[in-house]
């Protein structure tokens, strides 16, 4: 018999390793979203981050001389912009107070730079050098300047990581801004698309797509990207909507975590996809 | 063997963070090289395919580890490539198999099959095109990896003589 096993060990003993190995890796699959591998990942990318955060310095300062003249020019753009909002707020104040709305903006913001990035075409993530020491909690918005980048996943002492739009993981109910149709925005490996949309809605090429107070991702609206018309779908009585983002994903580096995380009681009436993925 | 496997983790750990900070700003469109499993090529012919297959497991479960993705997608893709690429380790050859066209042909054949594996364990979305999903997901990366491998393998030394 042990002769046996020594003869099957020797001849085979490539084939057993990987078998032995494929199917330790699909048990590590199947326990992903165990809190012990959260906690062991939590531990593993932020020591990894740490290395990653100086060098990725080095790296980004050839860029900042030009980031710096762009932040001077949006500053200025801003500046006009913000005379005309106070203007616009003030009147909102004085409606809501006759219309008894809540207020849903004034979400305090953690500056934040990414140290590194995984993009792999379906599963994008970024790592950003702001951490639990930061308050940064599962499931808080990352935003730049132009719009939403994803969704923090993980979260270690110093650092944490993010989900970007450009990952399948990644679910977020989105609207038309002029229409106010709603609809389930995904990354299907490809483009971002908006799934399941009925041809009676009115989306059209151009339009601005924002996040959906429907979402109990990002309950309050920040820009996501346009509509790149539809990928007209045969049969069947829904289309698909391509959508282009505003925020390019390769060439983010410094972002803002929303310091927010959607009502526990909207979550527990709402499908979460984040908690899903956890 | 053991010293040997330290080395190679050791190599890993700059390589890792080549990748996650300096590999993003030569990506073409989504399309990144991937320094790790050339890394893991060079030690498969070089090593042997069970030295192979075992680093493929290691690199990968790092991989995943540090950069968020689904934990254990990178392992399982890594080690088959790492068992590929190793049939290319024949000890009386293997001067032949990292000469710059044959090592790169290797590369992207073992980039191939990582790829394709990874995509389908990163919960992909079966309504797309398949053929369009192999080209964009596996066969560009892999194509770019090839290249990237090509012009690295000019500056490693050649391997003593066993």
């Amino acid at each position: 018999m042990i002769r046996f096993l020594n003869s099957v060990w020797y001849n085979f003993k490539e084939y057993i390793i990987l078998t032995v190995l494929v199917i330790l890796s699909l048990f590590i699959i199947s326990q992903n979203h165990s809190p012990a591998v959260q906690r062991v990942r939590a531990i593993a990318f932020g020591t990894f981050a740490t290395v990653t955060s100086v060098v990725s310095d080095v790296v980004n300062i050839k860029s900042l001389k030009k980031e710096n003249e762009q932040l001077r020019e949006t500053n200025a753009k801003l500046m006009l912009q913000l005379s005309k909002l106070r203007e616009a707020a003030i009147i909102n104040e004085e409606l809501k107070g006759l219309v008894a709305l809540k207020d849903t903006s004034g979400y305090p913001l953690i500056p934040a730079s990414v140290v590194s990035k995984s993009l792999s075409r379906v599963q994008g993530t970024i790592t950003l050098n702001v951490g639990n020491i930061d308050s940064v909690k599962v499931g808080m918005p990352v935003i730049t300047d132009k719009g939403l980048v994803g969704i923090i996943y993980s979260v270690s002492g110093n650092y944490s990581i993010a989900r970007t739009l450009q990952n399948v993981d990644l679910k977020i109910t989105v609207k038309d801004e002029r229409t106010r149709e709603n609809g389930l925005m995904k990354w299907n490996g490809e483009n971002l698309v908006i799934v399941n949309v009925p041809k009676t809605f009115q989306i059209k090429k151009g339009d601005r797509i924002i996040t959906s107070e429907l979402s109990s991702l990002v309950p309050f609206p920040v820009p996501v990207g346009v509509a790149a018309g539809s990928n007209n779908i045969e049969t069947g009585i829904f289309n698909e909507i391509k959508v282009i983002p505003f925020v390019d994903f390769a060439k983010v580096e410094n972002v803002f975590v929303i310091k927010t995380v959607a009502s526990k009681e909207i979550d527990s009436l709402e499908l979460n996809f984040l908690k899903k993925y956890q | 063997m053991k010293f040997n496997y330290i080395i190679s983790i050791l190599i890993f750990i700059p390589v890792l963070i080549i990748q996650t900070t300096v590999v993003p700003l030569i990506s073409i469109g989504e399309v990144v090289p991937d320094l790790i499993l050339i890394l893991l090529v060079y030690y498969s012919i070089t090593e042997g395919q069970i030295y192979g297959t075992v680093l493929g497991f290691i690199y990968g479960l790092f991989f995943d580890l540090v950069t968020g993705s689904l934990l254990g997608s990178s392992m399982i893709a890594k080690t088959v490539a790492g068992f590929v690429a190793g049939y290319f380790s024949s000890e009386n050859k293997v001067d032949i198999y990292l000469m710059f066209f044959n090592f790169g042909l290797i590369v992207f054949l073992a980039a191939l099959v990582d790829q394709i594996i990874y995509s389908f364990f990163s919960s992909f979305d079966i309504s797309s095109n398949i053929l369009m999903i192999f080209f964009q997901n596996a066969f560009l990366p892999a194509f770019y990896t090839a290249l990237l491998s090509m012009i690295i393998i000019i500056f490693v030394p050649k391997r003593r003589n066993l």
